[in-house]
């Protein structure tokens, strides 16, 4: 499992881009899809998921839909379009950020 | 699959806000989430109490109110981030905008007051205010916060009081008295003594306070300018003198006859215009478009300065004016045989009559009038 100083900073893109390819997603969901698709590796904690939604729905990234399970309510995120926008931005800037960082810490050398 | 009971899902709710989780989207996030955990995570055999104990821990590293913490600081992290932006961009446009408008108004060029207006307005309603939002997050006493409160409300008060005197408006003299008033009275001694006490804070305290009082009295001296406000009014009295004199003038029997039919058009027709432009810089002057010789009791307040819009190039008053100075041109080409007897028809620049002070053109215009009156008197005039 990375540390949550490097899942902290993409957080944001990485729910943005999970919210891109499926319809609707809520919090649970999110953290499952994430474990799952990572095999683990990465692991979203709530106390970081839940301020970043809040922050993105305020942004207008995302919308929010209510939905009553029994009891209790689940909230649906959408993303709205300037949201997918966003999604999209964001993963180009993370891309770079790859190969610069790459570039600067050397890492293809110490592969080779 | 484990299946929760009713009051299950309301245990969950109340400790999630016996944690300190006040955000209802929060909490009901919160309560969905983990009551997801347990319905997927826990065997229909196992406790739920201790299991809930268990995962809730996952949540928080010290305790559960630190996501509804951290959720906050991420929903006015970017409102703190765009504040201090609008506050820095605020600053620098209303420093560029004062910087420009004085330049103008030094120079005596039109756009002075707009440029004034915006900047003195730009400092003291959005430049201020967001300082002391901004500001008040840093200090932590209660009296810092007062200090920094009433700070702010003098520095408002004091640069709108300074707008209020420049653009010659009512009451400025109120407002910048109930500045100082606020500046002077309330906040240098909060300031002072709330500064004073701190060894480290007590030069730099004493220093500013010296300047503060300093910058109070210079602009204490400024307030009180009686002199400046007789001025205009003995201006006015001096027209209103004038234009008496110019009635009396008028009524007298002229001496060329009544056949001349020529020279009553042309001097009716600079009359006409010239009464046309008296009443327009009249109304850009007090507001009202005839004004009697007990204009203080009325509610007016004169203003000195240029001619205003209406005489700009291809207005109403700049084209009145043109008429004007082409009326006298035809009397003076019709009487004018000598050069002494001619009316002077180039005082104000070309095209640039809207430049000049109001109370200079009122006086000209009414002097030539007097003057052609004069002439054409058959009491005073030459015969």
């Amino acid at each position: 499992m990375y540390s949550s100083e490097l899942i902290k900073g993409t957080l944001k893109t990485i729910v943005l881009k999970l919210l891109s390819q499926t319809n609707q997603m809520y919090g649970y969901e999110i953290t499952q899809k994430v474990k799952e698709l990572t095999s683990d590796r990465i692991q979203i904690t709530e106390g970081a998921l839940y301020p970043t939604l809040h922050a993105l729905e305020k942004e207008g990234f995302v919308t929010t839909e209510i939905v009553n399970i029994g009891k209790r309510v689940r909230k649906y995120y959408t993303l709205t379009p300037k949201g997918k926008l966003k999604a999209t931005e964001k993963v180009n800037e993370f891309a770079e950020f790859i190969d610069t960082m790459k570039f600067m810490l050397d890492i293809k050398h110490q592969i080779s | 699959m484990y299946t929760l009971s009713e009051q299950q899902i309301d245990f969950i709710l109340n400790d999630i806000k016996s944690r300190g989780v006040v955000i209802e989207d929060l909490q009901l996030n919160l309560l969905d989430h983990i009551c997801c955990i347990v319905e997927n995570e826990l065997n229909l055999d196992d406790d739920f109490d201790q299991f809930y104990q268990d995962i809730i821990t996952r949540f928080f590293k010290m305790e559960l109110k630190e996501i509804e913490e951290e959720t906050i600081l991420l929903l006015t992290f970017k409102n703190y981030y765009t504040m201090k932006k609008i506050m820095v961009i605020s600053g620098i446009f209303s420093v560029a905008t004062f910087l420009l408008g004085s330049f103008l108004k030094f120079m005596h060029l039109p756009g002075a007051s707009v440029f004034l207006f915006l900047g003195i307005m730009t400092l003291s309603l959005i430049f201020l205010p967001l300082m002391f939002v901004l500001k008040i997050k840093d200090v932590n006493t209660k009296r810092e916060k007062v200090v920094a409160g009433v700070g702010t409300l003098a520095g408002m008060l004091v640069s709108i009081s300074v707008l209020f005197k420049v653009m010659h408006w009512p009451f400025a003299n109120v407002l910048g008295v109930c500045a100082l008033f606020v500046f002077v009275l309330i906040f240098i001694p909060l300031y002072f003594f709330s500064g004073v006490r701190n060894p480290d804070t007590k030069l730099n305290t004493i220093v500013s306070t010296i300047l503060f009082v300093g910058a109070a009295g210079l602009l204490f001296t400024l307030i009180d300018t009686r002199p400046a406000y007789h001025q205009t009014e003995v201006k006015m009295y001096a027209y209103l003198e004038s234009e008496d004199l110019l009635k009396r003038l008028q009524s007298m029997p002229g001496k060329a006859p009544a056949s001349n039919t020529q020279q009553q058009l042309i001097i009716s027709k600079m009359n006409d215009a010239a009464e046309q432009i008296k009443s327009l810089i009249l109304i850009r002057t007090t507001g009202k478009s005839k004004v009697a010789h007990d204009f203080e009791n009325e509610d007016i307040f004169l203003e000195e300065r240029n001619l205003g819009p209406a005489f700009e190039e291809g207005q109403n008053g700049a084209l009145l004016y043109g008429q004007f100075k082409n009326s006298i041109e035809e009397y003076n080409l019709l009487n004018g045989k000598s050069n002494a007897l001619k009316i002077p028809t180039d005082h104000f620049e070309e095209g640039k009559i809207v430049l000049y002070n109001n109370f200079v053109v009122l006086d000209y215009i009414t002097k030539t009038q007097m003057y052609v009156a004069t002439i054409e008197s058959s009491v005073t005039g030459m015969k």
